[in-house]
């Protein structure tokens, strides 16, 4: 039974994780209307930020170094789209442009990772903790922030999207941006906006799951996206409360699943969650008419 | 023999490899419309599966599936048979469903998965350490040694490519290349029309899963060895980079796209020498260098290096021969291209 507790709390930060990153495709796959698959290197470039400032001559705390590392990808994710993505998605009415460009870009941002960070595994210069139990669970501090972040980033979101005009405005270019368009909203303004938005939560995503996993790679941004991938569907696609909604699923159910099957294939969990949820939900849980 | 010469056959054959494995992810992508960002792993399974068939029992530590000894083209086919298979799996279990976008996110997520499974589970194909010593076809009957070996099978990979060639020009010009062509430009018109678009995309998918086997089964014939650093995910991006550098849509295309993209900007820069304090700089950069050419070619000239050619009717247009309704023009008998 402990370890059954064991598993959830694990599953719990894991949850936390893919939440953040989750929560960060969606928000530009409702306004952009397509799926961003270098979103795994952006939480690379994110991880790798934040682990030069904090393991380099600076010694910045890690906390604010993912803070930083986030603000830098949002950034960055704001001029690839300004310069690389919206040009394409503007001049080609196809789908899978934009698609092969994103896929490209992945391919692109990957090995500049991995030019300048090297292939070595990498650590945070974060003190071994003690795990404390809290209640029937078990955690570390760090974990407990993660989640704390986590669950902050959430109810932030969550605010914007329902009190504030900007949240409104993403809302209204997400169901149709030509109806938001022409009803005064500054499209370009709020398109920026999101992109910086999914930049900021896809670093911080990098970071934590650095901290969460002990380790980065240039690949385990990659490898996370699909994760990603299976929490967003089960949630369904650009749906914001569905991504969390997913997350905790997917989260939870591949760490208690790993008591009773060999961990390594924890990703095979994930994969079968997204079958089934294609075969007995294929617009996921939370779906939004016209999106499927 | 000089080094030279046998790099230029090393070389040859990886053309005549990436044009197979090209025009097989054409037929999807290309004619069908199918973002398969999952091609590498079918190329995968065909390798895995001929190189295990090709192989005699398990031995010294190795442990795969099968070990028939199966002789050359047998082991080939039936590579590319359950590349067939396991692409008639995923196209029942998601075509139906999913929108384009949907499907390449599902279908990546099955490359990853694929690629971390084959990795982990030993028994099925060896784990992170694949096969090796995959018998060289016809090299004991034929007496051949490394040297010879190689000259030899870039022949026989020429031989299967030609094969290939004519089997795929026949395919994409026939009225099934026409409908999966209409169904890419427009489903919906094409499904109107009364064309079940699902069996066409499914048909595109399977014959291009049996070229990415036929391809693969080739790669682990020629190199003896299959392992998992061969078909990290990103591979299939440069089978993509050829396809639409060649020009999507395009059987003769691909031939120069498999010349600038596999060879010129991978299998070249193996071979140049490190820079020192920096191991695998040059791979990355090729990498990236890739990654932009796409880009460029996407912007600059989307239809390729060569277009795919309009097909136009044979018969005279439409105004011609009713001159009544010459308002219905040339352009029904037409095909849009991209």
């Amino acid at each position: 039974m402990s370890e059954l507790f064991l598993a959830i709390g694990f599953g719990l930060v894991v949850a936390s994780v893919l939440a953040l990153s989750a929560v960060g495709l969606s928000l530009q796959f409702g306004i952009t209307n397509y799926i961003n698959f270098a979103f795994g290197d952006f939480m690379a470039i994110g991880a790798y930020t934040s682990w030069t400032l904090n393991t380099g001559p600076l010694h910045v705390n890690i906390w604010v170094a993912m803070l930083i590392g986030g603000l830098l990808v949002g950034v960055m994710a704001v001029l690839l789209n300004r310069f690389l993505l919206a040009p394409f998605a503007r001049r080609f009415q196809k789908l899978f442009y934009i698609l092969i460009v994103t896929f490209g870009l992945s391919l692109v941002l990957l090995n500049l990772v991995s030019s300048i960070w090297g292939d070595e595994v990498q650590r945070y210069n974060i003190s071994n903790q003690a795990p404390q139990h809290i209640g029937p669970f078990l955690f570390t501090v760090d974990q407990l922030v993660v989640i704390g972040i986590a669950i902050v980033a959430m109810l932030a979101i969550h605010f914007m999207l329902t009190r504030t005009r900007i949240g409104k405005s993403m809302r209204a270019m997400s169901d149709n941006s030509t109806l938001a368009m022409t009803s005064g909203i500054n499209t370009g303004f709020i398109t920026t906006l999101t992109w910086f938005l999914s930049g900021l939560l896809a670093g911080i995503g990098g970071t934590v799951l650095g901290i969460t996993q002990a380790s980065i790679t240039p690949g385990s941004g990659e490898t996370f996206l699909f994760v990603i991938f299976a929490a967003v569907i089960v949630g369904g696609v650009g749906s914001i409360y569905g991504a969390m909604v997913g997350a905790v699923i997917v989260g939870l159910a591949t760490e208690v699943a790993a008591l009773f099957i060999d961990p390594s294939y924890k990703l095979d969990i994930a994969f079968a969650i997204l079958i089934l949820a294609l075969l007995f939900r294929p617009s996921g849980l939370f779906s939004r008419p016209g999106k499927a | 023999m000089s080094p030279l010469v046998y790099y230029l056959f090393t070389l040859a054959f990886f053309v005549f490899a990436y044009c197979i494995l090209g025009w097989g992810l054409n037929l999807q992508f290309g004619h069908g419309g199918i973002l398969n960002f999952a091609y590498i792993g079918f190329v995968a399974i065909g390798a895995y599966v001929t190189g295990a068939l090709s192989l005699g029992k398990p031995s010294g530590g190795q442990s795969y599936i099968f070990g028939f000894s199966l002789p050359f083209p047998v082991g080939l086919i039936l590579g590319g048979l359950a590349a067939c298979v396991f692409a008639l799996l995923v196209s029942v279990l998601t075509f139906r469903r999913l929108r384009t976008d949907y499907l390449a996110m599902v279908l990546i997520s099955l490359s990853l998965v694929l690629y971390d499974f084959i990795n982990n589970f030993v028994p099925l194909f060896g784990g992170a350490d694949g096969l090796t010593n995959v018998p060289e076809p016809f090299a004991d009957a034929l007496g051949l040694d490394t040297n010879t070996f190689v000259p030899f099978f870039a022949g026989v990979s020429l031989l299967v490519a030609l094969l290939m060639w004519w089997v795929m020009s026949r395919i994409t010009n026939s009225p099934f290349g026409r409908t999966l062509r209409a169904s890419r430009d427009d489903d919906e018109a094409t499904a109107a029309l009364g064309k079940n678009v699902f069996k066409f995309r499914l048909i595109s998918m399977l014959i291009g899963s049996f070229y990415a086997g036929v391809g693969g089964g080739l790669i682990v014939e020629f190199a003896g060895a299959f392992n998992t650093s061969a078909w990290l995910p990103g591979e299939t991006f440069l089978i993509f980079a050829a396809v639409i550098v060649g020009g999507v849509g395009n059987n003769k295309g691909m031939i120069l796209g498999a010349l600038i993209v596999p060879v010129l900007f991978t299998q070249l820069p193996k071979f140049i020498p490190d820079i020192p304090g920096h191991p695998g700089l040059i791979l990355n950069i090729a990498a990236m260098a890739i990654g932009v050419l796409l880009m460029l070619v996407l912007w600059f000239r989307p239809q390729g290096v060569i277009p795919e050619k309009k097909r136009l009717s044979k018969l005279p247009p439409l105004s011609e021969r009713h001159r009544s309704t010459g308002a219905i023009s040339a352009q029904l008998t037409t095909e849009e291209t991209l």
